[in-house]
């Protein structure tokens, strides 16, 4: 028996010419999918299956020098609302009810922040919606635990201080993106920030992480912490006494700085109008300027302080001695312009010493002669007038010297520098340049970080750094000696005379530089070390604008003798002045 | 047609189950070995799954934990503060002392005070002077000082 053959009719290859197409198509599309375009589609599964967290660590802890707390970050809440699942009205007003329960914003009955809650959520556009920000951490776990319908909450941090508004504009504060915005905190953002890390983790349908798919890519590492070289109890100490001295003199403004002179730690730097925690509102643009440190960025003429400058120059070169004499009449006529002494006052034979004594300005003068204008710009130079003193703190100010080949230069800009004026210097300059010429003639860089601790607590100590030698250490000797004389023995009664210890210091009042010339306003100012043969440390205490008109020996060097008995007690240096020694009082 | 009667052949006999002596064991574990290799991505996919949860609960346990231990670090820094000891010192009483006298003695002076132990540098290991014994054989080798 044959078999007949089939032959294929139309009913039949037509589905199958289709079906064929349809099967090549999905073929060319899985090939383009799987091989042509695989890394494309690879990445695309990828980011739908991976997610990303950043890890934030823990922002570092800044302390004083003795390891209290100055600033610390604890862990808070942020409270979002999910406004789909508010929706509902009725829904809505129970878990607003039950949330502003739990976060106390009304004290009586919850109703009015419940219905502000309500209020945010409805008026926003956003489906997440941010309702508070930073509550407390134990309020927070509470919050988390009555799982209220649509709240959501988001781990931050906070920074608090324990010392309340102690030391505040050295310690600067942080933003709202947890970053630096003054202070210590800006200007060491890098340290206490530390590295955030990074986990990939896979997520499921809802976007949830799975279980054992959470790895950590990178370790976030914390920040460290900073050991300052202020001391909280002196910080307070000169706040304190920086607040009365301007009541007492109605000063505008006006600074205290304490630093050890022989390694250029900051022990304690208060300056006002300054920024306090208490009052701090970032809404209110008249406070902007509260956040610039005056100490380091603000300018004026120093006046008389100024002389130990030029004294310390005309030793160390050799120009003048301690009993090197001159007459002073009380004036001396520059190129025709005549100077005169404070109050026009007149010493006829005086030393240098006396100069420095009786802050006699023709006296200055008749040093910065002997040194010529050259000479004493190198030593301006080398005190580090005109350029920043590389303070650990942002936004500090070089100052302003004008110079011989500047082109108004004229000699009675030398004569008038000589005793502190046609020169513009920050009072960190100028603590920083008599520390030069008491601590044996370096310029040490003034800083506040005494030391860095890791998050494994190893503790790196930053070294003092000391710049150069500007005078040589028997000139150093000789100014420190000259410098006690001014204050001299307890006999003289001086105001800047400490009841305890042996000290020397220059004051100094000058009129407040405006465009063109001075105002009657004054800043008075005085710098002044203790003990005399072994300083520990130098204080400078100056007042801005005071409106009893009192110089700086009347009103900022008592000032200085109160806290040199203070600061020195509390640092436990037994006093050495000669009448308590041989415990005659 | 006549039927013929004739008589039956033996009735055919039924057969009895195999017996358990001919069961094929090497099949029984082969099946078993293939159920429970199938069972084990199963079993360890569960596992892990419960481990997890409770990694995450444990993570979650840590977060919650360290973020109190920074509470706390926080209210000893607030209670060890400087305004919160002065008033509580004012609150029993406490008045600012006179100057104090200072007095030269041949005693050393007493022991700072204690200070939170994370902020300073650890202690540093001393010697108890004595030397160990293998160091002490060093000492009889020939070797240059």
């Amino acid at each position: 028996m044959t078999q007949q053959r089939v032959r294929g009719t139309r009913r039949v290859w037509l589905p199958a010419f289709f079906f064929g197409a349809f099967a090549v198509v999905i073929f060319g599309r899985l090939v383009q999918v799987q091989l042509i375009e695989h890394d494309i589609y690879a990445a695309r599964a990828e980011t739908e299956r991976v997610g990303a967290e950043t890890l934030n660590p823990p922002r570092g802890a800044i302390l004083d020098r003795n390891g209290h707390v100055l600033a610390t970050s604890v862990n808070t809440w942020d409270v979002y609302v999910n406004s789909r699942a508010w929706r509902d009205g009725a829904d809505a007003e129970s878990a607003s009810q039950a949330l502003a329960g739990l976060l106390q914003t009304d004290y009586d009955t919850g109703n009015i922040a419940a219905e502000q809650i309500r209020e945010t959520v409805q008026q926003s556009k956003a489906v997440d919606v941010l309702v508070v920000r930073d509550i407390d951490y134990e309020v927070g776990l509470q919050v988390i635990s009555a799982g209220i319908p649509g709240v959501i909450l988001l781990s931050n941090t906070e920074r608090v201080n324990p010392e309340g508004d102690t030391g505040a504009s050295v310690l600067g504060f942080i933003g709202l993106d947890k970053s630096g915005l003054a202070g210590i905190e800006a200007q060491y953002e890098d340290v206490l920030r530390g590295k955030p890390g990074k986990a990939i983790y896979e997520r499921d349908t809802t976007g949830e992480p799975i279980p054992f798919g959470h790895y950590i890519a990178m370790d976030p590492v914390r920040g460290q912490d900073l050991v300052l070289t202020i001391d909280r109890y002196l910080q307070g100490l000169v706040e304190e006494r920086l607040a009365e001295a301007m009541e007492q003199h109605q000063a505008r403004g006006g600074a205290i700085i304490v630093m050890n002179p022989k390694t250029g730690e900051i022990l304690a730097l208060a300056t006002s109008p300054g920024l306090k925690y208490s009052t701090l509102d970032l809404s209110d643009a008249s406070q902007m300027e509260l956040l610039r440190n005056r100490a380091v960025t603000d300018l004026y003429e120093p006046g008389s302080v100024m002389k130990v400058i030029t004294a310390a120059a005309a030793i160390d070169r050799g120009v003048v001695r301690p009993d090197t004499t001159y007459v002073d009449t009380g004036v001396v006529n520059v190129e025709g312009t005549i100077l005169n002494n404070w109050r026009y006052e007149s010493y006829g034979l005086q030393t240098m010493t006396g100069v420095l004594q009786h802050s006699i300005n023709t006296g200055a003068v008749f040093m910065v002669d002997l040194l010529g204008a050259e000479v004493f710009h190198e030593y301006l130079e080398a005190f580090g007038f005109g350029k920043p003193t590389g303070i650990d703190l942002n936004g500090e100010s070089g100052g302003i010297v004008r110079r011989p080949n500047d082109p108004d230069w004229s000699p009675v800009d030398l004569a008038t520098q000589a005793f502190g004026q046609s020169i513009s210097v920050t009072p960190m300059q100028m603590i920083t340049a008599v520390a030069a010429v008491i601590n044996g003639g370096e310029l040490v860089r003034p800083h506040f970080v005494k030391a860095y601790v890791d998050s494994d607590g190893t503790r790196r100590e930053v070294e003092p750094g000391v710049e150069r030698r500007v005078i040589s250490e028997e000139a150093s000797a000789t100014l420190r000696q000259m410098l006690t004389d001014v204050i001299g023995p307890a006999s003289r009664l001086h105001p800047g005379k400490p009841d305890y210890y042996t000290a020397g210091g220059k004051s100094g009042t000058a009129n407040v530089a405006v465009w063109n010339g001075y105002d009657d306003t004054q800043i008075a100012s005085f710098v002044g070390f203790a003990p005399a043969d072994d300083p520990e440390i130098l204080v400078l205490v100056k007042l801005d604008e005071n409106q009893d008109f009192e110089t700086g020996t009347q009103a900022a060097a008592p000032v200085f003798a109160q806290l040199a008995d203070e600061i020195l007690q509390y640092l436990s240096i037994p006093p050495d002045d000669p009448v308590y020694v041989s415990g005659g009082r | 047609m006549a039927a013929i009667n004739h008589p039956l052949g033996s009735p055919r006999r039924i057969p009895l189950p195999v017996p358990f002596a001919r069961v094929n064991w090497l099949l029984v574990v082969a099946v078993g070995i293939v159920g429970l290799s199938a069972m084990l991505p199963v079993i360890q996919n569960s596992s892990a799954t419960s481990a997890g949860f409770a990694l995450q609960d444990l993570e979650g346990q840590q977060a919650q934990l360290e973020g109190e231990i920074r509470l706390l670090e926080s209210d000893v820094a607030r209670l060890t503060s400087l305004p919160r000891i002065e008033r509580r010192a004012l609150d029993i009483g406490l008045t600012p002392g006179p100057s104090p006298y200072f007095v030269t003695v041949s005693e050393p002076g007493p022991a700072p005070a204690k200070l939170p132990a994370e902020y300073l540098p650890g202690p540093v290991r001393q010697g108890d002077g004595t030397e160990s014994w293998w160091r002490s054989l060093l000492r009889w080798l020939p070797l240059p000082d």
